[in-house]
């Protein structure tokens, strides 16, 4: 299979004042198509770090990300901006959903920017909250939602322009345990509709439901595993 | 020696600084004045040039004034032994009046005034402007208490987590309050004695350029000490109750909605 | 999309949003009145002067109308060498002086102007007939109404008082023919105007055949240097205003009122700037978070900020088109406030609408709601995704 995402000797450091922190020195790693992959760590071994790479959220110090063939690190604001909108899916451990819209617009919202006509945002934005069992609190604002149903609609904004790649930060770290339960539950249905799934967590968990474990440390991969998921 | 005898037997006049700097005259020039233009009159000598009074009434008046003897004026335009009016001064205030009542009583075809009640009638200029000022202060009033309000209702909506987490502890609401007004009214202070200073220095600046503009000694902007206390105190005033309003606002809000619980 | 997420930014914070509103609207109400101010002066004076189509004034030398009591003699003669001027269409000689309305003991002055019913341009019959008869006279309300007269009624009308005999001269009979407006006087002035002739000879010896003035009307107004210097050869004892003249002379003695005007104009727009970039700043600061996210989500740096200045604009444009309407209201009362000028005709506006400067505030305000926007806007969409991120879950 060819890799969907291709990380090579990636390394990320953040100058300080005395001394840069070197959060990933020379990390390696190659996901495949339809994988759904855990990064697991202590705290400060550079697992959100490489997640944000990985999302072409931020760029490397050295070293290259590749998604889908195309080098991410490369690109200009504008350009990896755009790639992010149609091909990354990105859930956060705090939701960050927009306070002044709804479940619908929230999850509108990027397609909105890819230039979806209103008919199919409406249309698709329905399907998806109905997927993450949401179909009837479409027009609730967040602030008139529980926490794990925040989350769904991120996991529902995240999907909106049918990316290449689901990437999630701790997501349930914001979540009690049922509730984490069923956001585990909903990844699992995620990949096994196809989509490639990586997650970030120090949720046991949610580390158990993925077919793959990539232990760091340090800012290196100390192991990498494949589970029986 | 002809001109020395020409000098001596020639009257003398005095003339305003415009006059000289607009026809290049100097004291000692020998100049020809006359009712009419280009008719016969008078050769006299420039015995000085005088500057222009503080007098707001001969502001933006571009007409040039000299100053003849009395006689000679009234021969040359033909007045006969008249004049427009007399001035008189007196021996202290109360003189004054009594000076008055005495003239007007006898008086025959003439009335006569105090200066200040003249002043006071013919200063309709100044009367209009301050009214024009007046209105533009209340007009620029008006709008900074909606600045102030606009934005201590920013700054305190800001904080609207720390007082929900301050309220949460069991702070009671009066106290915030009286947090917010307090500093509302610090602000308030500092920023009104900022504006005096920058008041101040403009009105030097406004001075310094319309006393050059109009050749005059009037000053046209003055900070006294009332006007400092009034600014400060509306300042003081608008600002506690701009807190107030602002304060008042957060603290009926339940600490959980200001969460975004 | 973004229209929508700029509108609901502003819906989300009423108070704040309401207040920036009317503090904007206040700025270009002070910002429309001051273009009015420093524009209206001019063309009010210039549409006055021209409101009867004479081009010149000729007043005697080193005065200005009416400002002293000097007259120009040979008044006959003055007129008949200017009409005898091709370029020259209209000559209209005008004698001004006091005049006394006797009621038994008393007495009210007015203001008299001697004209020549066929060539004036001073007033506008309203009612009844032009003092074409030697007898007869037009006056204005306020001296009507101060004299309780009206049209038909005979006033005994003198041209001179002795203070020390107490006692008038020049007195004539005259009737009241007509009702008039007249366009040059100060607020509340009484006046009448009365044939030139008759007020020449009520006036005495000393002043006959002596006008105050000639207003002149030419053929072609390109014309108007070519007469100038003929007339200033041919009558040397007078001096020749043009329109451009008096309006240079009135812009003189009213240029405080410009630069006040220019002051406080960029002071508004100072303070609707201040006002906009704060509210838009503190506002963008507070949905950092938001902002970053949307970012991360693929909305593009420019998307993110057009939202931001289009919540600026927004409020910038409600402000100035509210602050229009309440600019027409004030300029209104401050208007009333300085056509009580003293020596300026009462017709004279301070303050004129015009669309253009309506349309000049809006435009300024605009432009500032934009540029005010512009920064913090671009800060906030330049921010630097993880660590904000970051700094954002740990705060």
């Amino acid at each position: 299979m060819t890799a969907l995402v291709r990380a090579r000797d990636v390394r990320r450091d953040y100058p300080l004042e005395r001394e840069a922190v070197h959060a990933l020195r020379g990390v390696s790693l190659e996901i495949e198509k339809g994988e759904y992959l855990a990064i697991v760590g202590p705290s400060g071994c550079g697992k959100s770090s490489l997640l944000n790479l990985l999302g072409a959220i931020d760029a490397p110090t050295s070293g290259t990300v590749e998604i889908e063939g195309r080098n991410v690190g490369s690109l200009g604001d504008r350009e990896v901006t755009e790639f992010r909108l149609r091909h990354i899916g990105f859930v956060f451990q705090r939701f960050y959903l927009l306070p002044i819209l709804t479940a619908r617009e929230n999850v509108e919202l990027p397609m909105a920017e890819a230039g979806v006509s209103a008919a199919d945002r409406r249309k698709r934005s329905t399907e998806l909250l109905r997927y993450v069992d949401l179909g009837e609190r479409v027009k609730h604002r967040p602030a008139q939602l529980s926490g794990g149903e925040q989350q769904r609609v991120a996991i529902a904004r995240a999907l909106a322009n049918r990316p290449s790649l689901l990437l999630a930060d701790e997501p349930t770290g914001e979540l009690d345990a049922k509730t984490g339960e069923e956001i585990i539950a909903l990844f699992g249905r995620l990949n096994a509709d196809g989509t490639t799934v990586v997650v970030v967590t120090h949720d046991e968990s949610l580390a158990r439901a993925a077919r793959r474990v990539v232990h760091m440390r340090d800012g290196q991969i100390v192991r990498d595993e494949v589970t029986d998921g | 020696m002809v001109a020395l005898l020409l000098a001596l037997q020639l009257r003398t006049i005095t003339i305003d600084q415009r006059l000289a700097a607009d026809a290049h005259l100097r004291v000692g020039d020998t100049v020809m004045v006359s009712a009419t233009p280009g008719g016969g009159g008078d050769s006299v000598i420039i015995a000085a040039i005088v500057g222009r009074r503080a007098d707001p009434s001969e502001i933006a008046r571009s007409e040039y004034r000299a100053h003849l003897h009395l006689d000679q004026l009234q021969h040359l335009i033909g007045y006969g032994d008249r004049v427009d009016r007399f001035a008189i001064s007196t021996h202290g205030d109360s003189s004054a009046d009594t000076a008055v009542r005495a003239i007007n009583n006898a008086a025959f075809g003439f009335r006569a005034y105090r200066s200040r009640d003249i002043a006071v009638e013919t200063s309709e200029t100044f009367a209009v402007v301050s009214r024009f000022h007046r209105a533009i202060g209340v007009i620029t009033i008006v709008a900074s208490a909606v600045f102030l309000l606009c934005i201590l209702l920013l700054k305190v909506d800001e904080r609207r987590r720390d007082v929900a987490a301050l309220r949460l502890l069991g702070i009671s609401r009066r106290s915030v309050m009286l947090s917010v007004v307090l500093e509302a009214a610090f602000v308030s202070v500092i920023g009104s004695g900022v504006g005096v200073v920058i008041g101040w220095v403009t009105s030097l600046a406004v001075n310094w350029h319309y006393q050059a503009r109009y050749q005059t000694p009037l000053r046209f902007a003055l900070v006294t000490g009332d006007i400092v206390l009034f600014a400060v105190s509306l300042s003081l005033v608008l600002g506690i109750v701009a807190g107030a309003l602002a304060a008042r606002r957060l603290v009926r809000t339940h600490p959980l909605v200001l969460l975004g619980r | 999309m973004r229209l929508f997420l700029a509108f609901a930014s502003l819906r989300r914070h009423r108070a704040r949003t309401i207040l920036a509103v009317l503090g904007v609207a206040i700025a270009a109400a002070m910002l429309l009145d001051m273009v009015m101010l420093s524009t209206g002066m001019r063309e009010s004076f210039r549409e006055l002067l021209l409101s009867r189509g004479f081009q010149m004034r000729l007043t005697p030398r080193g005065t200005l109308p009416f400002d002293t009591e000097a007259s120009i003699a040979d008044a006959s003669r003055i007129t008949d060498s200017l009409r005898a001027r091709p370029e020259i269409d209209l000559v209209s000689p005008v004698l001004g002086a006091s005049a006394h309305v006797l009621r038994g003991d008393s007495s009210i002055t007015t203001f008299a102007l001697g004209v020549d019913p066929a060539s004036q341009g001073d007033y506008q019959l309203i009612e009844g007939h032009d003092a074409s008869d030697a007898s007869s006279i037009v006056a204005n309300d306020d001296f009507l109404r101060a004299t309780n007269a009206k049209i038909g009624d005979t006033l005994r009308i003198a041209s001179g008082y002795d203070p020390q005999l107490r006692s008038h001269s020049g007195e004539r009979a005259l009737v009241v023919a007509g009702r008039a407006r007249f366009l040059y006087l100060a607020s509340k002035q009484l006046a009448i105007a009365v044939p030139l002739r008759t007020l020449q000879q009520m006036t005495g010896a000393a002043r006959n055949d002596r006008v105050s003035l000639f207003m002149v009307r030419l053929r072609d107004v390109n014309k108007i240097a070519e007469v100038k210097n003929w007339m200033r050869t041919a009558l040397p004892t007078i001096d020749v205003i043009s329109t451009a003249d008096a309006m240079a002379r009135v812009d003189e003695r009213l240029s405080y009122f410009r630069q006040l005007s220019a002051i406080l104009g960029a002071v508004s727009l100072i303070v609707g700037f201040l006002l906009v970039t704060t509210l838009v700043t503190v506002s963008v600061n507070e949905r950092v978070g938001e902002i970053v996210v949307m970012r991360a989500i693929g909305v593009s740096r420019a998307h993110v900020v057009q939202q931001i200045v289009l919540e600026g604009t927004a409020m910038s444009v409600a402000g100035a088109v509210l602050g229009t309407g309440l600019g027409l209201v004030t300029a209104r009362y401050l208007d009333a406030i300085l056509s009580r000028f003293p020596g300026l005709p009462a017709a004279i506006d301070f303050f004129l609408f015009q669309p253009r400067a309506a349309w000049t505030a809006i435009g300024l305000l605009t432009a500032c709601g934009v540029l005010a926007g512009l920064y913090p806007a671009w800060r906030a969409a330049s921010l630097p995704l993880a660590s904000t991120l970051r700094e954002e879950a740990v705060a």
